[in-house]
This record gives structure tokens, sequence and C-alpha cells, in this order.
């Protein structure tokens, strides 16, 4: 489904990813585990368009998007949620999920269609629907990110760090429809610091430091590795 | 004429500069909600505004409504331009950058201008001459025109900003230039969008007014501070701040020329933006956020 072939991206003339490269395939729920600044939400943003790639391949279905602009690339069917929502906070819930359509939006039975099936994953946001998304916890703000992100139709939705500054149970019940979201056929790729939690749901993971991939495999094998608990888990 | 009369002529020629100020002060803060331009050049729109109409009202003989709709075409033309040529290639220039080039444009077209029809002051002759009187308050029919064309584009930006996905694509810009982009929103298509509709509307607003005051090149200097002084009240980047803030500054100003001195009528404004500032240092409707 996706693939990223020896990817490098500059701020300046900092690397922030060398040579990166890894995939997901058609149905799969796929971790990148690192620390901060280790380059997770700088792949995203690539993938996304809003950077642009220093060099390498990104493909979809065998179809390079590298460099392409944002717009176009959530047309193809990549949909990225950000590492700190960047909701439209003045505006309604509702209002976010209907923009979060946008390219869809000469589809309005579509559009209602998607809106029900974001209000079936999280029944709270139909009772917040008008309130103004900056008003909501953080929490319900993640919901309606990743509601956002899914009213564009992904074919692959890259999820980046939902849980982060989340309670405890609340990041249980992220992931959980992150899971569930999964399940219902949306190849998903997802960066989280959480990486006993994230590897619970995931099909494989990637590890990556200082712009580097250091260490891919199923998650089962990762979560028993010695370094990885070491480094990643705590135990 | 009575006093209670004499009081509702000062209403509605509060109403009168609050509608021509709101219009200017919400291009204003339009462009500075997606771009954070201060725009110094849209005071010279206003004021190409004014000449374009005045052009094809005087020289081409052109019905007044149908010049308004030229004006404000092609001067959402210029500010279209001026956002490709100008601002676009300086998008990640320090910020002190955009801020000499928007003087550099008001410059530019002030020079233009002035090549084509001198420094002279102009009039606009009036599409009604005639008196009307609403209720007890009688005024020339452009007062009421001025009073009613803005409250009525007014209302028509507020349902495009908030009832079209075009107006949302502004406001989500806006709000998150990053969250607009990630869902799809072309940045630079809604940034000409909203330089064409604060040209317009800059363009529309001098039309109206122009009847009854000049037609000159530096017609726009005093209203496009003013317009600053609407949009720092009413907090830079929003719009009811905008329309509230337009009408405050022009109340102010009808009721301080008439009450203290006609003299003093456009220092109210300034007068007025520190005395808010010390109490409210974010201006009147921003809730201390950003
Ligand atoms: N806009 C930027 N300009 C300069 N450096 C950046 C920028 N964004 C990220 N970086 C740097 O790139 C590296 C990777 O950052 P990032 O991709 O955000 O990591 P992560 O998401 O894993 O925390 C970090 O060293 C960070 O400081
Ligand atoms: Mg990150």
């Amino acid at each position: 489904m996706l693939q990223l072939e020896n990817l490098s991206v500059r701020y300046g003339s900092f690397r922030a990813l060398n040579d990166v490269s890894l995939h997901a395939d058609e149905g799969e729920l796929v971790v990148l585990l690192g620390a901060n600044g280790a380059g997770k939400s700088s792949i995203f943003l690539t993938v996304s368009g809003l950077n642009k790639p220093a060099g390498g391949a990104i493909r979809l279905k065998g179809k390079e998007i590298g460099g392409m602009k944002p717009s176009k690339i959530v047309r193809s069917g990549v949909v990225h949620c950000p590492e700190g929502r960047k909701l439209f906070p003045k505006m309604s819930v509702m209002k976010n999920l209907t923009l979060g359509a946008y390219v869809y939006s000469r589809d309005q039975v579509g559009v209602r269609r998607s809106l029900e099936e974001v209000f079936e994953l999280f029944p709270i946001l139909r009772d917040k629907r008008y309130e103004a998304a900056g008003s909501l916890s953080g929490g319900q703000q993640q919901m309606v990110a990743i509601g956002r992100a899914l009213m564009g139709r992904p074919k692959i939705l890259l999820l980046d760090e939902p849980s982060l500054g989340l309670a405890p149970l609340v990041v249980k019940q992220v992931l959980d429809v992150v899971k569930k979201i999964n399940e219902n056929g949306t190849t998903v790729l997802l960066a989280e610091q959480n990486a006993f939690a994230a590897l619970k749901i995931a099909h494989r993971a990637y590890v990556i430091e200082g712009g580097r991939i250091v260490m891919e495999g199923e998650s089962d094998t990762l979560l028993h590795d010695e370094n990885v608990r070491k480094a990643y888990i705590g135990a | 004429m009575s006093s209670i009369d004499l009081f509702f002529q000062q209403i509605l020629n509060g109403l009168t500069l609050g509608s021509v100020y709101g219009l200017v002060a919400l291009g204003l803060t339009l462009v500075y909600g997606i771009l954070h331009v201060p725009n110094f050049s849209h005071g010279a729109l206003y004021m190409v505004g004014a000449f374009v109409a005045f052009f094809l009202i005087v020289d081409l003989g052109i019905n007044y409504w149908v010049a308004m709709i030229g004006a404000a075409a092609v001067v959402a033309i210029l500010g279209v331009l001026s956002e490709r040529l100008v601002f676009t290639p300086l998008r990640h220039a320090p910020p002190i950058h955009d801020k000499i080039a928007a003087i550099g444009v008001l410059l530019f077209l002030e020079a233009v201008i002035m090549a084509i029809w001198g420094a002279e002051f102009r009039r606009m002759p009036a599409p009604y001459t005639e008196m009307l009187s609403i209720g007890n308050v009688a005024a020339p029919a452009q007062r009421w025109l001025i009073i009613a064309g803005a409250l009525l584009l007014m209302a028509a930006l507020h349902l495009f900003l908030k009832k079209t996905i075009a107006g949302s694509t502004i406001s989500a810009l806006a709000q998150n230039r990053e969250g607009a982009s990630l869902v799809g929103i072309d940045a630079s298509r809604v940034a000409m969008l909203t330089f064409a509709i604060s040209g317009a509307l800059a363009a529309v607003a001098a039309v109206l007014f122009a009847p009854i005051n000049l037609v000159y090149p530096a017609m726009g200097h005093l209203v496009i501070m003013k317009a600053f002084v609407i949009i720092i009240l009413g907090g830079m980047g929003s719009v009811p701040g905008a329309i509230l803030g337009g009408m405050i500054i022009g109340f102010a100003e009808s009721f301080g020329a008439f009450y203290i001195s006609t003299d003093y009528k456009d220092i109210i404004a300034f007068v007025l933006l520190v005395v808010i500032l010390s109490f409210r240092p974010n201006g009147l409707f921003t809730q201390g956020e950003r």
C-alpha cells in the first residue's frame, strides 16, 4: 500500500531523516516507535506533503507521491492525523468533521454517511457536535482529530502520537478505536511512544532513532526483544 | 431642529461612518487572519476603487451600480495580483519584509493614480440626490444607501464565511494552517480568494462613500489608519470585531464631532485606541487566546 524507499528529509542543513525505508501493506497496522526527536513526525509530514523530501521515493500502490501538493495527496487516499491535532478550535465539532471531507464536498450523501460512521465510532462526538472543538477535553479533541481524518476516506491513515498528553484510561480507549479502524479495513501507520500499548495492537513495528530505522519486526518479536524492552517499555 | 432630532442625526452619521469603516476593516482583518500581514496597501486599494468608479461613471457615463461592480472587480484583481506577485514570494521571509512590501504596493498604486489623474480633488456625482426620511430622520438618500449597502454586504459575508464551504476554508486557514492543508484545502487558492474579497469590500466601501466625500489620491490614508485602529480594537483577524469596532469608531467620531468639536474628529479614533488598549491590551473581542 505505502512504501518509502531511502527517504531523506532536511531542515536547512540538518538531516532529520536518513535513508528511511519502510512499508505498510494493505490491511496492516504498523507502528513506528521512537523517542522524541527521532523523526517520526518528519516521516508523516513528508508523506502527507507538508514537507518536501530531500531524496528517496514515496509510493502509494506503486505510484510515486513524493513532493506532491498536500491537497493532491489527500485526494489519493493518504490522510494524516497530525501530532497536536491541528483542529479548527473555534469551529463546531460538526464543522471540523465536515471539513475533513473537504475534498469530497461535492458528494454530500457520502459526507453524511462518513459522518454517521464517525459518530458510531465516537458516540460522545454526536452529543458534542455543536460545541466548539477547542472547548472539548484532550481525549475528545483527539477523537475529533481522528474523526476528521476518517472523513477524508483514508486508504491509509497516518496517526501521529494520538495518545500524547492523554490520561492512561483515555489512551487505552483511543488505541482500541485505532485497532477497530484497522479491523474495519483501513491500513494504519501509527507513531507512538507508548511502545507496550502500541505493540499490543500492531502487526509489525519499526524502531527509529536519530532519523534512521534501527530495527523492524513482528510486534510479538519486538515485544519480547531485550533491547526494545529496555529502551521503550522500561521492563 | 430639536435636540432629539439632532441626536438622531448623529446616530445616522455614526452608522454611515461605521458602515464604511467596518467594510474597510473587514477586508483588512480577513487578510490578517490568514497571512498575518498587516496590509498597509489596503487603503490604496480603497482609493483605486473610488477612481475606477469615478472613471466609469464620469468619463464613460456608466450607471453607478455597474460602476461599483466594475470597481470591485478591478480592485479584487489588483488584490489577487499583489498576493501572487508580492506577498506569496515573501511567505518565508522575515516578517518585516511583508510590511515593507505592503507599503511599497501602497506607494506604487498611489503613484500610478497620480500619474493618470493627478492630485486634484474630484467629486463623484451621487446616484440619488433626493432627501429621504425614515421616521423623523431626514437624510440624503446616499447616506441610507451606505448603511443599507454595508449592512447587506456584512450579512452576506457572514453567511458566506459560516455557511459555504469556500467561506469555511478561509476560517479554517485562519484557525489552523497545517490542519487546513491536511484536509486538502489549497492554501494559495484560499489566499487569492481572501485578497479578492478584501479588495472588493474596500472598493464597494469607497464607491458608497465617495458621493458624499471627495475622490483624491490620498483619500485612503485616514480611512486605513482608522481601519487599523478598528482591527486592533476588535482583535486582529476577528470578523465580528471588525464590524463592531467599525461602529464604535463611527459613533465616537460622529458624537465627538458634534458634542466636542469637529476639529478633533479624526483624533477621536486614536484616543479611543489608547484608552481601550490600556484596559484591554488584546482588544475588545479576544478571549486572551493566541
Ligand atoms: N521544522 C523544523 N525545523 C528544524 N528542525 C526540525 C523541524 N521539525 C523537526 N525538526 C528536528 O527534526 C528531528 C526530528 O523531529 P520529529 O520528526 O518531530 O521527531 P519525532 O516526531 O519523532 O519526535 C528533531 O531533531 C527535531 O528537532
Ligand atoms: Mg513527533
